[in-house]
């Protein structure tokens, strides 16, 4: 073990994130997402939103708490993939890989597209439908743009990531604490429930969009790499952060539903109308809901409206950069376990930046905004959605894959927390996910996560529900991993690595080189303790 | 934390009796009550052992 440990001496990531920092981290990348998920939620699921965020929330919840549990277990930048690999084997290491990296391409559109939404409310000639090529190009230049940054290397700072992320926090709890004060009226929640509750398909569709609130978990892995004492910092922040996003998600979507509007809404005959009701079949609404949510919140939203659509265009723009350079480091992290070529983790020689990597993920991140925008670009294109997609806009066309790809891999990533919990038991864990059940696996006693079974059949339950309420989704999203396959397979043919078969790998010198790497010597310790006692039993059965 | 949850909790039990329409507010209830409260226990323990 020790060998393995001096072996290894390439250069390594600082550790120098705090645990603000840490939530920070998790932060502008999670809680971007409400800014994009409400809208689209609202114009589905209607009276049952709040129903549909909280079913997405309690699944969310389980993926946070497994994903707290491992990344504090093995705290390592690979993140999804990681787990997988080492839980399951590399070919779902490289699926759930593959499906993270269809993410993170979305990621940079969605983001980078919502971004520009936001902005609109201010600049009203980037609105979507009346100027189309307009936002177009203004989104292809932020891609282009962020692409460019990171290849040359620079990045946000920490600070500044923490910056925003708390002026955030406090901008939407003064929104929500002024709107459910002085705007929120449960009658008209109730009413709105009662009354216009959504069909079974428009719930399982709008229930697949409410994830999208949920996705970037990953960052909570990208975070443990980087943070001092992984195993003690990292459960502490998770669980914040966790809580946090299901509250402002179950809030906005609650609010939105009860709340009556400081200014009267009516419809084109002129009729009053209830807030949630102006997002249905309105594209711009859907692309900029909080701001136009924090609009009308009494007193507040006057000053609301001027500041809150800049901090949500800097928020999103922030996690669009996060999907730019988390690509590429998931990238790095599968062709240093021969998942991926190894041109993915080739160093430009200027730059110091996984360029090649960079280049291709945000190419594949313009392919996909060339989807999006087709149809208000073209009206042939537009034509061809109407006839074989529902005529979905480009907003729901992300949304769509960004759903697929989360739900895959957050599938694979609680089979992986089982496995682990089942085939590594000598690791220790000083966070557990609660509700176990003791049980003897391969002579040694394990606990089996009863949570991790729930969120799977919950987090399962979405997936279908993609599959079969997203006509876009279920035609590129499964293309992308098959295409991710063929890949795979001649790589590993090309190599004359295992197909099916994982590689053969020594993971107990890779934890004790994770963890005293992580600064966890006391753990490396246990973990020695663990594996030399579990070692002299099966030494002494064999006698 | 939890006075805003508390303050939606006492909102939304009037409507009690619309049954499960008052579920998610609950929820958001309880769930703004258990951050407030694992705040405090941060703050406790670190004050504990600083």
């Amino acid at each position: 073990m020790a060998s393995a440990a001096s072996k290894t001496a390439q250069p390594e990531l600082r550790r120098s994130v705090t645990p603000w920092g840490s939530f920070a981290w998790g932060y502008s990348d999670v809680g971007a997402d409400i800014f994009v998920g409400l809208g689209l939620v609202l114009a589905w699921a209607a009276g049952a939103s709040n129903v549909a965020f909280l079913f997405a929330g309690v699944v969310y919840v389980c993926i946070g708490l497994a994903y707290t549990e491992l990344a504090a277990t093995y705290p390592v930048a690979g993140g999804g993939q990681y787990f997988v690999m080492r839980g399951l084997g590399d070919i779902f290491g490289f699926i759930a890989g593959w499906a993270v990296l269809l993410d993170f391409t979305i990621d940079v559109t969605l983001f980078a597209w919502s971004s520009v939404d936001y902005t609109s409310q201010l600049v009203p000639a980037l609105v979507n439908s009346v100027h189309p090529w307009l936002h177009f190009i203004v989104v292809l230049g932020l891609v282009v743009g962020l692409c460019l940054l990171n290849v040359v290397g620079v990045r946000e700072s920490t600070t500044f990531n923490g910056f925003v992320s708390a002026l955030d926090v406090m901008s939407e709890t003064c929104i929500l604490c002024f709107g459910f004060l002085f705007a929120f009226r449960p009658h008209l929640l109730v009413h709105a429930m009662q009354f216009n509750w959504p069909t079974p398909y428009e719930l399982m569709l709008g229930t697949s969009l409410a994830i999208v609130s949920f996705v970037g978990l990953e960052s909570i892995s990208q975070a443990a790499q980087e943070t001092q004492r992984p195993a003690s910092i990292i459960p502490r922040t998770s669980v914040a952060l966790i809580l946090t996003i299901l509250i402002f998600a179950l809030s906005y979507s609650n609010l939105a539903l009860g709340l009556h509007p400081w200014h009267p809404i009516v419809d084109a005959a002129g009729h009053p109308i209830q807030f949630w009701q102006i997002f249905p079949h309105n594209a711009d609404n859907q692309g900029k809901a909080v701001a136009l949510l924090a609009a009308q919140v009494p007193i507040w939203g006057a000053f609301a409206a001027l500041y809150v659509p800049v901090l949500g265009a800097v928020l999103l723009l922030i996690s669009s950069n996060s999907g730019v350079f988390g690509s590429s480091r998931i990238a790095y992290a599968m062709s240093t376990t021969d998942l991926l070529p190894s041109v993915f983790k080739r160093v430009h020689a200027r730059f110091r930046t996984p360029a090649i990597s960079i280049v291709f993920f945000s190419t594949i991140a313009v392919v996909e905004l060339l989807f999006a925008a087709g149809p208000a670009l073209f009206p042939s294109v537009g034509s061809l959605y109407a006839e074989f997609f529902h005529g979905e806009n480009g907003l729901e066309f992300l949304a769509d894959l960004y759903a697929f790809g989360a739900a895959t891999s957050y599938s694979f990533v609680f089979l992986a927390l089982i496995g682990l919990r089942l085939t590594d038991p000598l690791s220790p864990r000083k966070f557990k996910i609660p509700l176990n059940l003791p049980l003897r696996f391969r002579g040694e006693r394990v606990e089996f996560p009863v949570i991790a079974v729930v969120g799977f059949l919950g987090i399962f339950s979405i997936l279908l529900f993609t599959l079969r309420t997203h006509p876009l989704g279920r035609v590129f999203g499964p293309s992308w991993l098959l295409l991710g396959l063929i890949l795979y397979i001649a790589y590993r043919r090309h190599r004359r690595l295992p197909l099916l078969r994982s590689e053969r790998r020594d993971w107990r010198s890779a934890q004790v080189d994770i963890l005293r790497r992580a600064g966890e010597l006391e753990l490396m310790d246990e973990y020695v303790a663990n594996v030399r006692a579990s070692d002299a039993r099966r030494a002494a059965k064999g006698t | 934390m939890i006075l805003c949850g508390a303050v939606i909790l006492v909102r939304m039990l009037p409507y009690a009796g619309a049954g499960l329409a008052i579920l998610p507010g609950v929820v958001l209830a309880g769930a703004m009550i258990a951050l407030g409260l694992h705040r405090i226990l941060l703050i406790l323990r670190a004050r504990r052992t600083s």
